[in-house]
Parts: C-alpha cells; sequence; structure tokens
C-alpha cells in the first residue's frame, strides 16, 4: 500500500501537481469546447435539415412530377411513411416595399411552393412561424415586455399557416426572417421591427418567378403581388435569409406547372380552327417531401418510397388515360434529407474530424506536460526512491508510485477539464453576447486598482529585497494594466456570425462522446507522460540516489 | 553451515567514473558473528561506507570479485524479489544523514518496512504494525512526536526514528553507517546508548565510522585502510 500512501503524500503536500492538473485540465477544456461547439453546430445543422426537409426527397426539378397526388396517395398508404407532402422550389425576385419612392430594393429569393397543411405535418411548418402569440403564460412571462407578440393574435399565425391573408381572402407569402432588412434581432434572440412602419406582416411584395420549359428554355417571366402573411424563422441563416413561401397553387400557375389541356401539336387544325386534345396536362411539382413514422429510419424509408415510385410509375404508363407519363425511377432523385444536404454537412463533418485530428496534438502537450513536471519531481525524490530501495522496495514498487501519481493528476486533471469546458460551452452565447458589447467601466476600473496594488506591493518587495515576490506582484501588476487598458478599448467584437455559420447562436450543448474520450486521452497521455520518469526512478541504483545532492 | 552471520571475503570493488578507474576495495574481508557489534573504522575514502553497502546489498553493481555470505548463503545469487526481502527483513540500515521521508509523519516513517513488506495485507497487519512501530518510538522518547514532519525535529529525535525504521522488521543485523557523524557529541552519545541497548537484546551491529571514540563502544573493530583490512 506504501505506493498509493506515498503517490497521495505527494499529490497533497506540494504545488507541482496542482500546476499539472492546470495544465492537463486546460488541455482538456480546450479540446472539449471545440469539439462541442463542431459537434453542436453539426446536430442544429442536421436537426434544422430534418425539420426543413422530412426524411426523405423526391425530386425532379426542371420538368416537374406529373400525377403526384396519386404518388403522394401511395406514399401515404406505405407503413414506413407517416406523411407526404408537394413542393415547388425554384429561385425568384421579390420587390421589397422599401425605402420609400419608385425605387424599392429588389432580393434573389429561394421560393418554396408549399401546400401548407401537408407540409406542416412533414416539416413542423408552424413551429418556424415567427409571428404569433406566446403559446402559454409561462412563454409569455419569458419574453421582453416590449416584444411585439405579445400584442398578436392567433390570425397572424393562421394566416401563415394557410397561406392566405384572411381580411382579403388573397393568396399570401411567408419571409424568411432575414430576408428583408426590415427584422433587427435583439440580444435575446427575439426580433422587432426596425421601424414600426416596416412589420412585414402589413406589407406586400412583388414576386416574379421565370417559367423553365420541359426542354430547359426560359418563358416569360411572371410576377404577382402578395401581401406577406407571416415570417418564418428556421434558425439557419442561409434559409431565413434567402426562403420565401407561397401557396402551391399560385407557384404552379406562375411556373406554369399547373393542370391544363394537351394539345396535338402535329395533326391538322379541328374545323373551328382548334387543335385536336390528346388528353390533359397535369399539374406538377418538383419535389415531394416525406416524414417517417417514428422508429422509421430515413434509409428504411428511402428503399420503401423507392419501390412505391416504381409501382407508381409503372401504373402511369399501364393507365391509356394518362398521355403524361411518370418519369423512370432510375432518373429520379430519391434520397434522404442528409444525402440531399450532403454538400452542405459533409464540409462540417470533414471539419470536425479535421478539427478532432488536430487537437489531438494537444494529447501529446499533455503527455509532454506530465513528463516535463514529472521528470523534475523525480530529480527531486531521487533521494526518497533510495531511502524506499534500501527499506526493501521493488522497482515495480517505485515504478507504481509514480504512475499512480499520473493516473491521478491525468484523472482530476481531465475531470476539471471536462467541467470547465462544460461551463464555458453551457455560458458560450453569454460570454459571446459579454465579448460582443463595450466592457463596463468597473471592469477596467478595477483591473487598474488592482494593478496599482500590485505594483505598491511590488515596491514593497523591491524595499525589502525579495525577489521573487517583486516579480510576482510586478507581473500581476503589468498584466492588469494591459487587461484594463484592453477592457478600456473594447468596443465589442461579432466572433460567431451568423452569415458564415449558419445559425444565429452559437451551439452550447457538451459532446459528451468527445468529452469522454478526451478525458480517456488525458489520463492515458498522463500516465505515458508519466512512466518515463517513473521508469527512470526505478532503475536509479539505491547508493547512488541517497548520495544524490 | 558457517558460524558467521554475515561475512565478505576478498571484495574488491572499482568504481567507475568516466574513464578514471577509483579502486574503492582492495580484497577486504569482514566477518560479523550473531550478536556482535563490529565497528568499521577508517578514514574518509578508505571504502568503509561501500563495504557497508555491500553488506547490505544497497550496492547491487557487480564486485570485482569477492562476496558476501548471510547466514552461509551467497547473497550474490538472491534474485530481485529476494534482495528487497533481504533489505526489507534481513538487514537494518541507519544513515549519517537520516534519510527520512519529509512528506511521511514520525510514526509512517517507522512504519515504511513494515508497509513495503505488507503489500497488499497492509489493512490486516496495520494495527500489530503500528502498535509495535509506538512501543518503538516510545522507548525512543518519540511518543509525544508520533505526528509531526521529519523538518519539525531535531537531528537527534531524527536519527531516533530512523533508528526505529530500521528496527521496524525486528531484523538480525542493523547497519550504520556513521549515525553520529551529524550529531553533536552529548547527542551522539545517546543514539548510541540506544543501540547499545538493542545490541544488548542480541542485535548484532555493523557500524562505520571515522570517530575511534565511537568506534570503542563496539566489541570489535575493523579498521579499513586504502580498501583493505588494516588489522
Amino acid at each position: 500500500m506504501y505506493p498509493v500512501q506515498l503517490a497521495n503524500r505527494y499529490l497533497t503536500s506540494r504545488i507541482i501537481p496542482l500546476i499539472a492538473v492546470a495544465a492537463v485540465a486546460l488541455c482538456v477544456a480546450l479540446v472539449v469546447i471545440v469539439v462541442s461547439v463542431m459537434s453542436g453546430f453539426l446536430d442544429m445543422l442536421r436537426a434544422s435539415g430534418r425539420t426543413l426537409m422530412g426524411d426523405v426527397v423526391i425530386s425532379y426539378p426542371i420538368r416537374g412530377i406529373p400525377w403526384y397526388e396519386q404518388l403522394i396517395d401511395t406514399i401515404e398508404k406505405l407503413p414506413e411513411a407517416q406523411a407526404a407532402t408537394p413542393l415547388i422550389d425554384t429561385y425568384g425576385l421579390v420587390r421589397m416595399p422599401y425605402p420609400d419612392g419608385s425605387e424599392k430594393e429588389v432580393v434573389t429569393a429561394n421560393v418554396w411552393g408549399i401546400e401548407p397543411q401537408s407540409f406542416n405535418r412533414v416539416t413542423d411548418f408552424s413551429k418556424a412561424l415567427y409571428w404569433k402569440p406566446p403559446a402559454s403564460p409561462e412563454a409569455a412571462a419569458s419574453m421582453s415586455p416590449d416584444d411585439l407578440r405579445l400584442k398578436l393574435s392567433d390570425k397572424i399565425l393562421n394566416d401563415g399557416l394557410n397561406l392566405v391573408k384572411s381580411d382579403t381572402g388573397e393568396p399570401g407569402l411567408v419571409l424568411g426572417m432575414h430576408v428583408s432588412i426590415a427584422n433587427e434581432r435583439m440580444r435575446n434572440g427575439s426580433y422587432r421591427p426596425r421601424y414600426p412602419q416596416w412589420f412585414m406582416p402589413k406589407q406586400s411584395v412583388t414576386l416574379t418567378l421565370v417559367p423553365i420549359s420541359a426542354k430547359g428554355t426560359i418563358a416569360e417571366p411572371r410576377e404577382r403581388v402578395f401581401p406577406v402573411v407571416n415570417e418564418f424563422k428556421s434558425g439557419v441563416y442561409q434559409i431565413d435569409k434567402n426562403r420565401v413561401m407561397i401557396s402551391l397553387d399560385e407557384a404552379q400557375k406562375l411556373l406554369r406547372m399547373d393542370a391544363g389541356t394537351l394539345y396535338d401539336m402535329q395533326a391538322p387544325p379541328n374545323a373551328d380552327g382548334s387543335l385536336p386534345v390528346l388528353g390533359t396536362s397535369p399539374a406538377k411539382v418538383s419535389k415531394i417531401l416525406v416524414r417517417a413514422k417514428p422508429g422509421v429510419t430515413p434509409d428504411q424509408l428511402q428503399t420503401a418510397v423507392f419501390a412505391a415510385y416504381e409501382k407508381f410509375a409503372y401504373d402511369v404508363a399501364a393507365d391509356p388515360s394518362k398521355v403524361i407519363k411518370a418519369p423512370r425511377v432510375d432518373s429520379m432523385n430519391i434520397l434522404t434529407w442528409e444525402q440531399h444536404l450532403r454538400d452542405l454537412i459533409a464540409p462540417v463533418e470533414k471539419e470536425r474530424e479535421m478539427m478532432r485530428i488536430l487537437f489531438s496534438i494537444v494529447y501529446l502537450v499533455c503527455a509532454g506536460l506530465v513528463l516535463s513536471i514529472f521528470w523534475a519531481i523525480v530529480q527531486e525524490k531521487t533521494r526518497d526512491v533510495g531511502i524506499l530501495r534500501s527499506v526493501g522496495a521493488s522497482r515495480f514498487g517505485i515504478l507504481w508510485i509514480f504512475l499512480q501519481y499520473g493516473l491521478v493528476i491525468g484523472a482530476i486533471g481531465g475531470l476539471c477539464g471536462v467541467g470547465l469546458g462544460w461551463l464555458v460551452i453551457h455560458n458560450i452565447n453569454f460570454i459571446h453576447e459579454t465579448i460582443g458589447q463595450d466592457a463596463p467601466a468597473w471592469s477596467y476600473i478595477a483591473s487598474f486598482i488592482i494593478a496599482a496594488i500590485s505594483f505598491a506591493m511590488s515596491v514593497r518587495g523591491m524595499t525589502t529585497g525579495v525577489v521573487l515576490s517583486t516579480l510576482l506582484w510586478s507581473v500581476l501588476g503589468f498584466t492588469l494594466a494591459l487587461v484594463g487598458v484592453g477592457l478600456m478599448l473594447h468596443r465589442g467584437t461579432l466572433i460567431w456570425d451568423p452569415s458564415v455559420y449558419y445559425f444565429a447562436t452559437i451551439p452550447d450543448q457538451v459532446d459528451w462522446f468527445t468529452a469522454i474520450i478526451t478525458w480517456c486521452g488525458a489520463v492515458i497521455f498522463s500516465v505515458l507522460g508519466a512512466s518515463i520518469p517513473a521508469a527512470k526512478a526505478a532503475d536509479i541504483h539505491p547508493v547512488r540516489a541517497l548520495r544524490y545532492e | 553451515m558457517s558460524k558467521f552471520l554475515l561475512e565478505a571475503k576478498e571484495l574488491r570493488k572499482t568504481y567507475h567514473l568516466g574513464r578514471v578507474k577509483v579502486p574503492v576495495l582492495r580484497g577486504a574481508s569482514f566477518t560479523l558473528e550473531q550478536g556482535e557489534w563490529v565497528a568499521i573504522l577508517g578514514s574518509s575514502g578508505s571504502g568503509k561506507s561501500t563495504l557497508l553497502h555491500l553488506l547490505g546489498l544497497l550496492d547491487e553493481c557487480d564486485v570485482d570479485s569477492g562476496g558476501v555470505w548471510f547466514d552461509g548463503k551467497p547473497v550474490a545469487d538472491l534474485k530481485f524479489s529476494a534482495r528487497n526481502a533481504y533489505r526489507n527483513q534481513s538487514v537494518g540500515f541507519v544513515f549519517q544523514f537520516y534519510h527520512l521521508l519529509p512528506e511521511l509523519s514520525v510514526l509512517e516513517n517507522a512504519l515504511l518496512p513494515n508497509m513495503v513488506n505488507a503489500g497488499m495485507n497492509w489493512f490486516s497487519k496495520r494495527a500489530q504494525a503500528q502498535q509495535h512501530a509506538t512501543e518503538l518510538l516510545d522507548a525512543f522518547g518519540l511518543s509525544h512526536r508520533l505526528t509531526h514532519r521529519p523538518a519539525e525535529l531535531s537531528g537527534g529525535e531524527r536519527q531516533r526514528v530512523a533508528i526505529a525504521r530500521a528496527l521496524a522488521n525486528q531484523p538480525r543485523v542493523l547497519l550504520a553507517d556513521e549515525p553520529t557523524g551529524n550529531l553533536d557529541t552529548k547527542t551522539g552519545g545517546e543514539i548510541l546508548d540506544l543501540i547499545a541497548a538493542k545490541h544488548r537484546k542480541g542485535l548484532s551491529i555493523a557500524m562505520v565510522t571515522h570517530d575511534p571514540a565511537v568506534a570503542a563502544r563496539a566489541d570489535r573493530v575493523v579498521k579499513l585502510v586504502d580498501g583493505c583490512v588494516a588489522q
């Protein structure tokens, strides 16, 4: 038991182990913070992607998917599928109601034509709508008293959900929260109109879409004025900045993807001059989003949807009344939401793995720190090793004393590091907000006062001739004076730019898998770092150890 | 069976300091009978401490020639674990500079050989060992110092703790290297009295000293000059 007792005494009676623990803790905290933010970022990206896209996406962008109602019926009968919704995904121009005068701002937008009810079943659209009254008294209590949503009724929410302005019955449009410049984001994450007259749900915008033929040629653009009925906030900045939503019917009309009569252009005209009718050209959509039932994975649903589409295409091909046939299954894109957003998710995944690998160097830093600290400890304890050998301690016993020492430093340092990481991650948005503001006057005044006291203590050290005290107080004084100047000059720094990182808030959940792995790494590498000095100690010749000066 | 408890025959030992060879023992022989107190007297550099270290297996490096026998058996044949056990149970060391562990209390220092010997069974043997160590320290007048650290003790008290530690496992031989060399005459005399009391109870002692007055307390004196026994 003497290795345990001695390791315990060495740990608790000296300051060096505390320095080693602090070094390991900082290394571990660094890895935990960086990788947790990256993982949280990836999780938010995935969660948002799934919320916005459903689980499986069927797409056939330019020509569109005909007879989509039949396909949706087929899919919704699948045991794996919970709901499906048709969608038109295109690009257009939105003419904003500002500024005053005739020269209005025009922005490009990703336009989604949706069927609101089924879309809500697949994507939780209602949760994304921003302008709505608080859901509960508790939610209302958590809002700022001047939050505009406290004054809203359910009407604005229902208008957004139905994409109709209920007052007039006009088809409405929902803007992404950042499409217009009208909304100002508050520090608590809420929004308010930059100017009272800029409350977008009381405004109208003009949407221009460009129909594209099956052959890929561009037809004459069509435009329509839409009252803005609500705005949505998905949490993904790029989407909130670019996307607008209108009803599927309106999108189909504007893009000429609605149902119509199909004429035979090759046949001679009828007696009345009209062309012979071949049949009906069905309405089309560019995508169908499908949500899986709980417990069904996107991959399982994808397989089922693939089979359902094959059957659907076969049924349409076999139906003589349907002149327009469905595209063959091998020309369709049937992807899970993750595959669909691969271009967005893959680089982030790679970046996270790269961070993990790069920050693994921290383990080597851990090992190096522990090695150098233990080297010094073993030098200092050489005579103790000789004493222990003189009373019969084995080489393994000596080795075990120092390995335990390393083990405990790694374990405690790792735990402290995980704790520190958790603390920082948990408060990362607060820290970011604080850094983003001017430093309060009390902070730099306090720094200057403590710096002055430190300098006074340093002078006192000089007069009494104590070098260490003079040096430490001087270093503290200079550091605090620099901190004070830094705080005084600080004017707020935006580190997390939502336009770069997609999300308006920094992920604040610890990646516990990474935290545990990092802790294990810290323990292993601390033991490895301790092993060389420990082996050196075990090999010390008893007589030489006793004579060590 | 040898009549000697501890015996060294024709020991030759050379230290290699870089390219320089320093012969320390040049065929030194030594014997210690059961219950005998032998003083090894010599000037500085005569090889007396080296002889003591070889007798106690503290110097694990090979000798040039000769050997050491304990209870008639050559210690050179002992395996690593048996050498550790030899240092732990057969002999006890007392050094000039006490060599106590500064992080441990007086009682813990005195218990150290017991802890090493007990290994994982320490908890079951602790009470008995603690009682023995406490009695020993009490006999040495240190009962009021049990929880003190070595840094809080005087030189004489430290040496008494070192002797208590050396006797913790009731060894057959006490190997003392200048035990009074760092103490004033009065305190040194007290330490020698303690050692003498243990000797009277049957403890065999090999004690290195350069002081003829200290050597005079022993049953027999072996004089070492330039690595050879002079008498």
